[in-house]
């Protein structure tokens, strides 16, 4: 099986605090990794980290992806090379609709991999085909990127792009947080259905019951910036059960 | 100490040429004059806005006139366009903008010497927009004057486009609009002169008064309205946006004053700012008691992309009651990291990033459909 990710002995801080402390991790071709944590354990910093934010000191260890280091990569190149950062919070950017940002993001992956740009036509087929599964009317294709958007359509929205981009390594960061239930089924099933041998997930999230949709091969317990425990499925539905108590206290 | 701008135009027998065609209204003149002298050219000590001074501005410009031409293109027989002749049939109508405004420098040096003149009178609403371009040549003064009279229920678009030239310009507009009618404006500058402009709307019942304007000066240019609100239920909505050349600079001031009552003003501005230019936004509401249920907002976003750009925002409010809503901002700053950083993780290079961002700014005022979208550099298309 093919090795896509490996972060190796990672160690971050912000302003001189350490968030994130020998962390290893491996993620391989085709596997869907979630990680489940506290609030402030450093979940979002290694989401952050791993797309390329600023702001991050890197202290120790590396990361690879493909075989390639990418800490040496800027966050558009990563991007195209196939990581997707699904955000927590996804900005508003006033003036630029929505369905040009799509079609300018895929423009540019497409232009990075030696592909021709999709017909017109065909972009607008798959644009609407896909927002039609999440439940996005035609009409927010056209708004503003995530201007006046609830918190759920943000979520739609990061939805529409993953399925859009079908990059190689999804990091969705607590996609499932801020939808309601119904919203909550169609995002995690549209998120499901990319899933393929080909492309991996990291899934970050509070709570198991995003974890019952998108069955994870590997649940990891992220406490004070390391993971101190890894298991199956059945290591969200103990979170879930019983919190994070046995595990804070060590 | 010796003022030498105002010595120069005192001397100037080349300037004085453009006194000829004002014989006929040689009295209306020499009051402006007059005041001119007692008032000076404006300058950073004497004026309501403090972030050019024009004095020092014009002081090595060729005290003479400069060839202008002034083209203007319609397709209606309603339109009626007229000369001095104007003036000299209503000679109140010469010094009517200072009954309103009476301690505006660059008023009276146009009142002085204004050497063109332009009155154009819309009957009906006219099938296609007026196109008006302003253009000079050469280093000297020019001192154009125009009047819109709108009459009653007409609907106008009007395109204007100032260019050229290496001298200075005072220009004067005035528009008369009378009830319910509407004017909308798109307004260029992309003037090489030192450009400024005084632009005076007055404002008769359910009129309403839109300008869009695009400022690309390549040299200094200032932008004064001032819009009266005569009766009630009349509105305006200015919304500029600014982009100088290098080292130049954009001054941008609109005083809306509520006269009357269920009126409505909006000023808005966008400024991207490079290559060490300096722009300024100053609004002014002024609301007095007995005026009722007003509406008036001020907005302003500027975008440093340099150290040595600057930007100089001064909203300002002058209400006296309580039935008025009124919103104002100003947002100056570069650009926000995590918008970057939000269109790079999806595969943006941070100079395209950038640039979607500033054309995304720019585009809450003019879309690709506006008149003014082609006027635009090519970068922010």
């Amino acid at each position: 099986m093919k090795e896509f990710l490996n972060i190796n002995n990672l160690s971050v801080s912000v302003d001189e605090k350490n968030i994130i402390n020998n962390l290893n991790l491996k993620i391989n071709q085709g596997e869907i990794h979630a990680i489940m944590g506290p609030n402030g354990s450093g979940k979002s910093t290694l989401s952050n980290v791993l797309a390329g934010k600023d702001g991050y000191s890197i202290t120790n260890g590396n990361i690879s992806f493909c075989e390639e280091n990418l800490l040496e990569f800027s966050p558009d190149e990563r991007a195209n090379k196939g990581i997707f950062l699904a955000f927590q919070y996804p900005v508003e950017i006033p003036g630029v609709t929505n369905i040009n940002f799509i079609k300018t993001a895929l423009e540019s992956k497409r232009e990075f991999n030696g592909l021709d740009p999709l017909k017109p036509g065909d972009f607008l087929k798959l644009i609407k085909e896909k927002a039609k599964v999440l439940g996005i009317p035609e009409d927010r294709l056209k708004r503003q990127l995530n201007v006046g958007f609830s918190g759920g359509e943000k979520k739609r929205n990061e939805a529409l792009q993953l399925m859009m981009l079908n990059p190689s390594l999804a990091i969705l960061d607590e996609t499932d947080s801020g939808l309601d239930v119904d919203a909550f089924k169609i995002v995690a099933d549209a998120v499901n259905s990319t899933r393929s041998k080909e492309n991996s997930m990291l899934i970050i999230t509070h709570y198991q019951r995003l974890l019952e949709r998108i069955c994870p091969d590997f649940v990891h317990v992220f406490v004070n910036g390391s993971i101190i425990e890894s298991g199956g499925p059945s290591l969200a539905d103990e979170i879930e059960k019983n919190g994070y108590e046995r595990f804070n206290n060590g | 100490m010796k003022d030498l701008t105002m010595a120069n135009f005192l001397n100037s027998e080349k300037l004085d040429l453009s006194f000829d065609n004002l014989t006929l209204l040689s009295n209306e003149r020499i009051e402006a004059y007059k005041n001119l002298k007692t008032i000076g050219i404006p300058s950073k000590r004497n004026e309501r806005w403090k972030y050019t001074d024009l004095k020092n501005d014009i002081r090595n410009i060729n005290f003479s006139l400069c060839e202008t031409s002034i083209d203007i293109k319609n397709s209606s027989e309603k339109i009626e366009i007229n000369e001095i002749d104007y003036f000299t049939n209503n000679k109140d109508n010469y010094l009517k903008p200072i009954k309103y405004l009476n301690d505006e420098g660059v008023i009276y040096l146009n009142l002085s010497y204004s050497n063109l003149f332009r009155v154009i009178t819309i009957k009906e609403t006219p099938k296609k927009p007026i196109f008006v371009t302003l253009e000079t040549f050469g280093k000297g003064m020019t001192f154009p004057r125009f009047v819109f009279n709108i009459l009653p229920n007409i609907n106008v678009e009007i395109h204007f486009l100032i260019r050229g030239g290496d001298g200075f310009v005072n220009q004067l507009i005035e528009f008369n609009i009378d009830r319910n009618s509407t004017v909308n404006i798109f307004r260029v500058n992309e003037s090489s002169s030192i450009h400024s402009e005084t632009f005076m709307a007055y404002l008769k019942a359910n009129s309403n008064l839109f300008l869009n304007n695009l400022s690309l000066p390549k040299n200094k240019s200032r932008f004064q309205a001032f819009n009266s609100f005569e009766e009630d239920f009349s509105s305006s909505s200015f919304k500029s946006v600014s982009i100088p050349f290098k080292g130049c600079k954009d001054d941008f001031l609109v005083y809306n004053n509520h006269l009357s009552s269920s009126c409505s003003s909006n000023v808005g501005m966008r400024s991207i700012l490079n290559k060490g230019v300096e722009c300024s936004f100053q609004a002014l509401i002024d609301i007095e008691n007995k005026i009722k249920n007003s509406k008036a907002e001020q907005d302003c976003k500027a975008i440093l992309l340099d150290e040595k750009s600057s930007m100089n925002a001064k909203p300002e409010m002058k209400i006296f009651n309580n039935d008025v809503v009124c919103k104002h901002g100003t947002t100056i700053g570069s650009l926000n990291k995590d918008q970057i950083f939000y269109l790079n993780s999806r595969g943006l290079s941070k100079l395209k990033a950038e640039k979607i961002l500033l054309q995304g700014i720019i585009s809450e005022y003019i879309s690709d459909t506006s008149p003014l979208f082609n006027f635009l550099p090519e970068s922010y298309k």
